[in-house]
């Protein structure tokens, strides 16, 4: 028989437990997000604007959309390209989920467009209107396709519940953009994209530059960097390039890292970085016993001569590197070097082409983890300014305006940031100024510890995602949203469509 | 519920040998993949496939140390409020606490390896604290089915 202190003991104990069970449960459900539109994210007001302008009515995070007046909202399905112009660059690709034949490895699950996997590698001109019909014939989640790196109009984004719903099986979904800007970009599925870049659906698109670039090269080649089933492939192959090159030429070596870790690039022999995410360096020298890293989702061009006899060896990825001389001729692979090429002070300075010292907005946006429930399910999740999805800041921002964000990461993983429809330009990393080139990027490795302010000219209206592209670390909460004021989508995630971007 | 309570503490103790073993089979299959001539860097690793062979180490490693021994700890402290035995609440807050810490440490290796030295010898002091939380509560219950018979064979010896 229990004496009467023990009940009141078990009462006690069991009422804290049934309290703290509904708290919980309370708890959990409330973090079940549902249906929800991207425009009702950062209604807390936590993206703090620090340099407002006077009178300006977003105030940096602290309403969502629906505060906004009724007059002047634009659709993003709006924001697109001239629809009367007619197409110079036409291409359809057709999206399966299917066994991919791996060269050199063995198959893997995945998907193909037009039955490869890369994709086709799309080749435009600057100024050309590129036009890309896009079939979903068999990917049963739905499927996108986002240009990464390209500044197209938002309508043609292609992230699946914020400017169109995933194209389902059986359907079709037409990108029309102009390539304004020269240089090396890639395209990927931006719906469950953790699962659908992993699995292949991409490849490469070049813009080639209108006027002849400051450094041209006599070969141009593409290397796009993807890991299918753990093997390590070079433009779809588990195994090294040769590239025939006579001695003295020179060779441009489009490296595209399609995978969600950083990539390294090296040579025993001198190279010279040409462009990062598609952007020119101005002035690049000699790089020598130093390595490139590319972020996940970057580019980097490098160039490299072909020698006098035989071939060099430049080392793209981990595993994978591509020979360039005389045909036939192979070199030793070269040892990894522990040093980094810091492009904070690589090529010489030149204007940046807008005043980013005295920016209309600045926001920070700075990276933690910690345990938590998203969507009803538990983890220990990234948080941004200290908060979980989806409770994150939305960075508004108005057209014209030049926005200053300050990317901190103080959480224990690197994170490659990549911000949709703009490029931005790297102003410093802890404190200490860029001192070279503009260095201009799409994805940008923020390692721990680390602090970059960066800035950008909002000059592409629209609703634009800014994201790890770890993309299983998206996935965990690590997105946010730039939102131009006036623009709305009719576009929702995890509603009948089944849009789930990340 | 000292019964429930010793369990969970004797199956904590040995989650903790199941995550050495996990690790360990993990890292096999690493070397063992980079000496098959496949290389691991960060695309493979957060790709997954690193670990090769050993694989699956990762993965029990990840759910059972995130997961699985996190939600026992808290069990087993919920549990001690229930279980007569001296000293079964403080050794249940002990094994928490350090269950807590090794979770975070685990998650901080990346960025600073050193802690992995602590996360290792952390390992034991788990095991030594759930060992020592299931031997106090199988103690109280012997010592109280002792005085039961003990009081049994005292009215047994009155009555006659």
């Amino acid at each position: 028989m229990p004496s009467r202190r023990d009940l009141v003991r078990c009462a006690v104990v069991g009422v804290a437990v049934a309290t703290a069970l509904g708290a919980g449960a309370l708890a959990w459900s409330s973090t079940l997000l549902g249906e929800y539109s991207v425009m009702d994210m950062g209604g807390g007001g936590h993206g703090h604007a620090a340099h407002d302008e006077p009178g300006a009515t977003g105030t940096g995070g602290a309403g969502a959309s629906g505060t906004l007046t009724a007059t002047g909202e634009v659709s993003v399905t709006s924001l697109a390209a001239d629809p009367d112009r007619p197409a110079d660059v036409r291409v359809e690709l057709v999206a399966r989920q299917q066994v991919i034949e791996v060269p050199g490895g063995h198959a893997v699950d995945g998907y193909t467009l037009n039955g490869t996997s890369p994709g086709p590698e799309i080749r435009a001109r600057q100024g050309d209107l590129v036009e890309v019909e896009f079939v979903n014939e068999s990917v049963s989640a739905g499927a996108t396709l986002h240009w990464h790196g390209i500044d197209v109009p938002n309508a043609a984004d292609g992230v699946a519940g914020i400017t169109q719903d995933a194209v389902p099986v059986g359907g079709r979904h037409v990108y029309r953009f102009e390539a304004a800007d020269a240089g090396t970009y890639w395209y990927h599925s931006h719906q469950v994209s953790h699962e659908q870049v992993k699995g292949g659906l991409l490849g490469a698109i070049v813009i080639d530059s209108a006027a002849p670039p400051a450094v041209v090269a006599d070969v141009d080649v593409t290397a796009l960097l993807h890991v299918y089933g753990g093997q390590h492939t070079l433009n779809g192959r588990v195994e090294d390039q040769h590239v025939a090159a006579s001695p003295g030429e020179t060779v441009r070596v489009r490296v595209i890292n399609s995978d969600p870790g950083t990539a390294a690039v090296w040579s025993a022999d001198t190279i010279r970085v040409l462009a990062t995410d598609g952007h020119e360096v101005n002035a690049p020298t000699a790089v020598e016993g130093q390595r490139v890293l590319i972020p996940a989702g970057g580019r980097a061009d490098v160039v490299v001569q072909a020698p006098p006899s035989g071939a060099v060896r430049l080392h793209v990825g981990g595993a994978r590197s591509i020979e360039i001389g005389e045909p036939g001729a192979s070199t030793q692979p070269a040892r990894q070097p522990s040093r980094t090429l810091d492009l904070l002070a690589y090529g010489d300075p030149a204007p940046l082409g807008f005043e980013a010292s005295s920016p209309d907005r600045s926001y920070d946006y700075v990276v933690a983890r910690r345990f938590g429930i998203i969507d009803g399910r538990p983890g220990n999740f990234w948080t941004i300014n200290g908060r979980l999805f989806p409770d994150v800041p939305m960075f508004h921002v108005r057209e014209g305006e030049v926005v200053a964000m300050r990317i901190v990461n103080d959480s224990g993983e690197v994170h490659p940031m990549h911000l949709h429809g703009h490029h931005i330009a790297v102003l410093s990393r802890d404190g200490v100024a860029a001192s070279g080139s503009p260095w201009i990027v799409d994805s940008l490795d923020v390692h721990p510890g680390e602090s970059y302010e960066i800035a950008f000219v909002a000059d592409n209206p629209g609703i634009w995602s800014d994201h790890c592209h770890t993309l299983p670390h998206a996935v965990d909460g690590l997105i946010a949203h730039v939102m131009y004021e006036g623009v709305t989508t009719p576009f929702t995630i995890n509603g009948d469509a089944g849009n789930q971007p990340e | 519920m000292c019964r429930i309570y010793a369990g969970l503490a004797w199956i904590i103790a040995a989650a903790v040998v199941v995550q050495a073993a996990a690790i360990a089979f993990a890292f096999g299959g690493v070397l063992n993949n980079v000496a098959e001539g496949g290389v691991v860097d960060k695309a493979l690793l957060e790709s997954g496939g690193a670990g090769g062979t050993g694989e699956l180490g990762f993965w029990i490693h990840g759910i059972v140390g995130a997961g699985v021994i996190p939600l026992l700890a808290l069990s087993l402290l919920i549990v001690s409020f229930f279980a007569r035995a001296k000293g079964a609440r403080l050794w249940a807050a002990i094994t928490l606490g350090l269950v807590v810490l090794q979770v975070t440490l685990g998650f901080s290796i990346t960025d600073m390896p050193f802690l992995g030295l602590i996360h290792g010898a952390n390992a034991f002091a788990v095991v030594v604290s759930a060992v020592v939380a299931a031997l106090l509560a199988r103690r109280a219950r012997r010592a109280r089915a002792s005085r039961a018979t003990a009081e049994e064979a005292t009215e047994d010896a009155v009555a006659a």
